[in-house]
């Protein structure tokens, strides 16, 4: 029996919710919240905010090769066959794909020519499987890295969260940005049982900058205002005997005018429509541009998730405005944020990780000339160590089971092996376990670690 | 780095937690004995075991290794920079707390405080008092007339008659509303079920109506648990909708048994291992935490999950939706199924059920007591029959309405009874400690829920009316987080979403106006009748916490960045957060509210003030009066009148102005204290 039949054998008969789950709806409810309004955060804070909390782990060795991580989160599961693990399909594939053949990769260079452009840096996961197909678990899923219904799973951190926590300590004092941002993501998952300063701080990109970081009735008289408050409240807001909540509340308001009438955050999170116009003038291009700006800022964010949605095309999947459409959004954004961060020299510390929550029924399009939800994806690595212009594993010739894993593992790639290796590209000792959990029951960065179940994708970063 | 072990993760799934190959260093002391029994079931390992509900962290602050709790830190900050923001003399509490005089929560609260030779802080100025239990009690801040009015009267009995007043305003309605939407989850659309707004607009009657007619709690309780009914959008039938909330999908039926009855022990008697329970037994997993829980098994649970085995939560596809020509909608159905829990599912979200021995199916049998249902009677009748008549469900209730008022439970987190550990009379054995801070109190106070027919606003009533609820904040002495326990003090919170935009709205005297989906439709749209309650022009008025009250605009997402939560996976929190401050310095809904000049409602109050108040003296006092329910202290006053006069009569407007503004910023505008 070979380490695949052996992993799937152990989940039949001590089942992980593989399937069974009924179709929900596709959007989650967490997408009703509104984008802005529902981030809180205040990473720079978090030494103050709690104790240490009582952490073992086992000594492994972090590839630490990445500063930072963009996490894209495509929601709504493309077709893997028609992407990045593409399949012709004679009669169905469309000729405008114009299929070639990229650093060794067959890849539909006409769907996305920007990023063809940068597959030398690229580096392709083609032997990954989703745990289960309905998008809202799914999507959580691939956000915390492990069973959203299993332990803990409703008060699981984001992962960029659990970075925020880890890289608190490395913010420097002059840093006025938030350690975990996220782009485009309003029903991004948040920090779980972490303190609220670990949360994701969320923005909708605009070229009018942040929300409320200016005062309608201008600077000058916010500042006054600003003096006169702390004239008339500082007896309740400072000289505090410790660094209680009541002071955190205090800090709160001085790192929220720290982002107010700011320069720097005024140039990272605002654009010009020329630039916007380089990243294709969309959402998704100006949360790509938005990430390249709070990076090259170097303002304390080392965590981006940006979110692009649209992916779920059970009709007409190769309509203009399908598939043709939302590749070219994020070939437009993305090969531009390659660039960019090629130019920049930031791409070597930034390591970009793109997957959805599951893949696309293979083969022929369905009767409603759709592809339906199916287990089989890929996931897209590139920059920060990654050794780009090649695939990591392979599936068949439809492109619907791995045929060969293409990693030490030899078997499936799963969401939590991607989260370990987000962890161990930033140097963060993945199999931690913190002991601060609502019961003590222990919160593992990713899940049976100690059993050694999960671990990174090494493979990615080996010539 | 070695390789998986296969073998080791069989044992680790079945539950032999403590003979996974934990490496020496890491094993803890408090590793449990492996648990035995073919009952135990656990087949997915232990990281995977479904437990907590979604609102898990509701209480997550004390919990979070900290030496104190939120309430009591943050009470401890805000006192000690040394406020004081009113002259008036404070009293010594707890005067008539003595034998069997006085309120029944001071005798034991007293008691408790001498016995640890502990000095309560003073009782609250009236100033304090009547904001404190206005926006406890009804979720805003008091009228400027009705502070002076309350402060001014020589009534002895005033703060009584005060309390009489607010438990019977329209306002207590709607704020109590909110706490229960808030813990039974009633929301339109939650991940797992989406009851609709028409669903959720008649739940939320339903818990409006019966707190509005202050229906005996048991009463409600057996309603919501029993309903019976084919339709949940019935607006006369809104019960039906707490039992729809508990469904869950991908996964058999007895995934939806387990998953309401969880939500009945969490809910109404405080026991949220039991949704522990129903995927694995205790032993091996909740030794440390639960001494009942540890001694309790699957099986047993099973015995209560039982209860819902008979209901068949159906949801029904029909129309076309009305509103939605793309969408049908699904309202549900509580049909019957006649098989009772069967051990035969091997998938799902929770562990496999199979046969043990020759029992293939489980029977009613109630996890407290093993009372069965009567003979042809409905299981759930018969459920919440035994909930309600068990003396846990008052215990549970009178447990969260004191973390309510107080910040903290006498059993904390409240929703994490241990049924072995609270009897005062038969202490656990070492080193098991009895669980509640004051067992004793908490036994009286709910045998005094019951003896007043479960009676909500008595209740309420009882505590608000105590000296132990009516303590200052503020503590002359040493305090040492210890005292938190005895409730020496009081704890202040950040006001929640709601009662900010309520109490911004009150201070300014001018009332918004929006409209709720369902809320005006007096139609019969989805063939039932839906009266509708119309517009609404406070946030506490809402009947969801998901983009209210003006459908996701403008005003939601300001309440949004206070962390009122979803009623689904995300809990209502306290914290402070950057956000909060930006939008309380820059929002346009408090921007909008301190101008003195423009059109529109919102410009109005300041521009009234300015021309009613001609001297500083009087204008400062005014606003103060009107934003923190508090005159000014002698400096304050002094400082704002330096600061109205710079400038000169020219500037007095937006000098008024910025001292709008920066009362509506300061912590004892956000707080409660």
């Amino acid at each position: 029996m070979n380490e695949q039949e052996k992993f799937e054998k152990q989940f039949r008969k001590y089942p992980h919710p593989v399937r069974g789950f009924s179709e929900k709806p596709h959007l989650s409810r967490r997408s009703f919240l509104s984008l802005a309004g529902a981030g809180v955060t205040a990473s720079w804070l978090a030494p103050s905010l709690h104790a240490a909390p009582v952490i073992k782990s086992s000594p492994v060795t972090t590839l630490n090769t990445a500063k930072n991580v963009i996490f894209i989160l495509l929601a709504g599961a493309p077709s893997h066959t028609d992407t990045f693990d593409l399949k012709v399909v004679n009669g169905t594939t469309p000729a405008t794909f114009n299929p070639a053949t990229v650093n060794g990769m067959l890849f539909p260079t006409g769907l996305m020519p920007k990023i063809a452009a940068q597959m030398d840096q690229i580096a392709i996961v083609r032997s990954m499987r989703s745990w289960a197909l309905v998008h809202s678990l799914s999507q959580t899923w691939t956000q915390i890295g492990r069973n959203p219904a299993g332990v803990l799973g409703n008060v699981s951190p984001n992962i960029g969260s659990v970075v925020a926590v880890e890289k608190a300590a490395e913010r420097t004092p002059g840093q006025v940005f938030p350690t975990f941002l996220a782009l485009n993501s309003g029903g991004g998952i948040g920090p779980g049982y972490l303190p609220s300063a670990y949360a994701p701080f969320k923005v909708t990109p605009s070229n009018a900058g942040l929300k409320n970081t200016t005062n309608a009735d201008g600077q000058t008289r916010f500042n006054q205002r600003w003096d006169f408050l702390h004239h008339l409240d500082d007896p309740l807001r400072v000289n505090s005997p410790d660094g209680t909540a009541m002071e955190d509340f205090d800090e709160f308001y001085s790192a929220a005018k720290g982002l107010m009438y700011n320069p720097v955050v005024t140039k990272a999170f605002s654009f010009t429509t020329a630039d916007s116009a380089l990243y294709g003038n969309t959402a998704f291009g100006n949360a790509c541009l938005m990430a390249k700006q709070t990076l090259a800022a170097n303002q304390g964010t080392r965590y981006i998730e940006i979110t692009l949605g649209g992916w779920d095309m059970h009709t007409n999947i190769y309509a203009a405005n399908q598939l043709p459409s939302l590749t070219k959004t994020l070939d437009n954004g993305l090969g531009q944020l390659i660039a960019d961060l090629k130019a920049d020299g930031l791409l070597a510390e930034t390591m970009i990780v793109m997957a959805g929550e599951f893949g696309r029924t293979v083969g022929k399009v369905t009767g409603a000339g759709g592809r339906d939800h199916y287990p089989q994806q890929f996931a897209l690595f590139a920059g920060g160590g990654v050794k780009g212009g090649r695939g990591i594993g392979s599936t068949d010739a439809q492109g619907a089971f791995t045929v060969d894993p293409g990693w030490s593992r030899n078997r499936d790639i799963k969401p939590e092996d991607v989260e370990a290796t987000i962890y161990s590209a930033m140097g963060i000792n993945w199999t931690n376990v913190r002991y601060d959990d609502p019961l003590g029951r222990r919160f593992y960065y990713v899940p049976s670690s100690d059993m050694d179940v999960y671990g990174p994708i090494n493979e990615l970063f080996k010539a | 780095m070695k390789k998986f072990k296969w073998a080791a993760l069989g044992l680790f799934a079945l539950g032999v937690w403590g003979l996974t190959p934990v490496r020496a260093q890491e094993a803890l002391a408090q590793e449990p004995a492996p648990p035995s029994g073919s009952e135990e079931q656990l087949t997915t390992e232990h990281a995977e075991c479904s437990f907590f509900g979604a609102t898990r962290d509701r209480f997550l602050p004390r919990i979070n290794n900290r030496a104190e709790s939120i309430p009591g830190r943050l009470t401890r900050q805000f006192m000690a920079s040394a406020m004081h923001l009113n002259t008036t003399a404070r009293q010594k509490p707890f005067a008539e707390a003595t034998g069997v005089g006085g309120n029944l929560i001071d005798r034991y609260i007293r008691a408790d405080l001498e016995a640890h030779n502990i000095t309560p802080a003073d009782k609250t100025t009236d100033y304090e008092f009547i904001r404190r239990v206005t926006l406890d009690l009804t979720g805003r801040i008091p009228t400027v007339s009705r502070v002076q009015m309350f402060v001014q009267s020589g009534d002895q009995n005033k703060r009584a008659a005060l309390i009489d007043e607010l438990l019977a305003k329209p306002e207590w309605t709607d704020k109590w509303t909110m706490y229960f939407g808030d813990l039974y989850k009633n929301t339109a659309s939650a991940v797992q079920v989406r009851i609709q707004p028409e669903g959720r607009n008649a739940f939320y009657k339903y818990l409006h109506d019966s707190l509005a007619n202050n229906k005996p709690y048991n009463k409600m309780a057996a309603e919501m648990i029993g309903a019976q009914g084919n339709n949940s959008f019935d607006q006369t039938n809104g019960q039906l909708n707490y039992n729809v909330l508990g469904v869950v999908g991908g996964g058999p039926t007895q995934d939806i048994f387990d998953s309401q009855a969880a939500n009945v022990a969490d809910q109404f008697l405080g026991i949220a291992h039991v949704n522990c329970l129903l995927c694995h037994s205790g032993r091996g997993h909740l030794d440390s935490l639960s001494l009942w829980g540890g001694q309790t098994t699957r099986a047993q649970a099973w015995g209560l999950a039982a209860f819902l085995s008979h209901t068949w939560t159906r949801s029904i596809n029909t129309a076309q939706d009305p509103n939605n020509p793309n969408a049908r909608y699904n309202y549900f159905s509580l049909d019957k199924y006649t098989t009772d829990y069967s051990l035969n599912t091997t998938t799902g979200n929770r562990p496999a059920r199979q046969p043990i021995g020759s029992v293939k199916t489980i029977t009613p049998a109630y996890l407290f007591g093993g009372q069965t249902p009567d003979k042809g009677e409905d299981y759930r009748i018969a459920l919440a029959r035994y909930v309600t008549g068990d003396f846990q469900f008052a215990r549970a209730t009178v447990n969260y309405m004191w973390a309510a008022f107080f910040g903290r439970g006498l059993v904390d987190p409240p929703d994490q009874f241990d049924p072995a550990r609270l009897d005062p009379d038969k202490p656990p054995p070492a080193p098991w400690t009895l669980q509640p801070s004051n067992p004793r109190l908490l036994n009286a106070l709910a045998q005094s829920f019951i003896d007043s027919g479960y009676d909500l606003k008595a209740l309420q009533r009882l505590i608000v009316s105590s000296d132990a609820y009516q303590l200052s904040s503020e503590y002359n002495g040493d305090w040492s987080p210890e005292y938190e326990q005895y409730f020496a003090r009081h704890f202040v919170r950040r006001l929640m979403g709601e009662e900010i935009h309520d109490s911004i709205v009150t201070a300014i005297n001018t009332l918004p106006s929006y409209t709720v989906n369902g809320f005006t439709n007096a139609s019969t749209v989805y063939g039932v009748d839906s009266p509708g309650f119309g517009k609404i022009s406070f946030a506490m008025q809402a009947p969801d916490v998901v983009n209210m009250p003006d459908n996701g605009g403008a005003v939601s997402q300001f309440l949004d960045v206070f962390l009122r939560g979803n009623r689904d996976d995300q809990p209502r929190k306290t914290e402070g957060s950057i956000l909060q401050a930006l939008g309380l310095m820059n929002d346009p809904f408090v921007q909008n509210r301190i101008h003195a000049t423009g059109t529109g409602p919102t410009a109005t109050f300041l521009a009234k003030q300015l021309a009613t108040y001609t001297t500083d003296d009087a204008l400062v006092t005014s606003l103060f009066l009107n934003v923190l329910s508090r005159n000014p202290t002698r400096q304050e006053k002094l400082d704002a009148e330096l600061m109205l006069g710079a400038g000169g009569a020219a500037a007095r407007k937006t000098n008024a102005e910025d001292l709008l503004w920066t009362l509506f910023n300061k912590v004892d505008f956000v707080f409660n204290y």
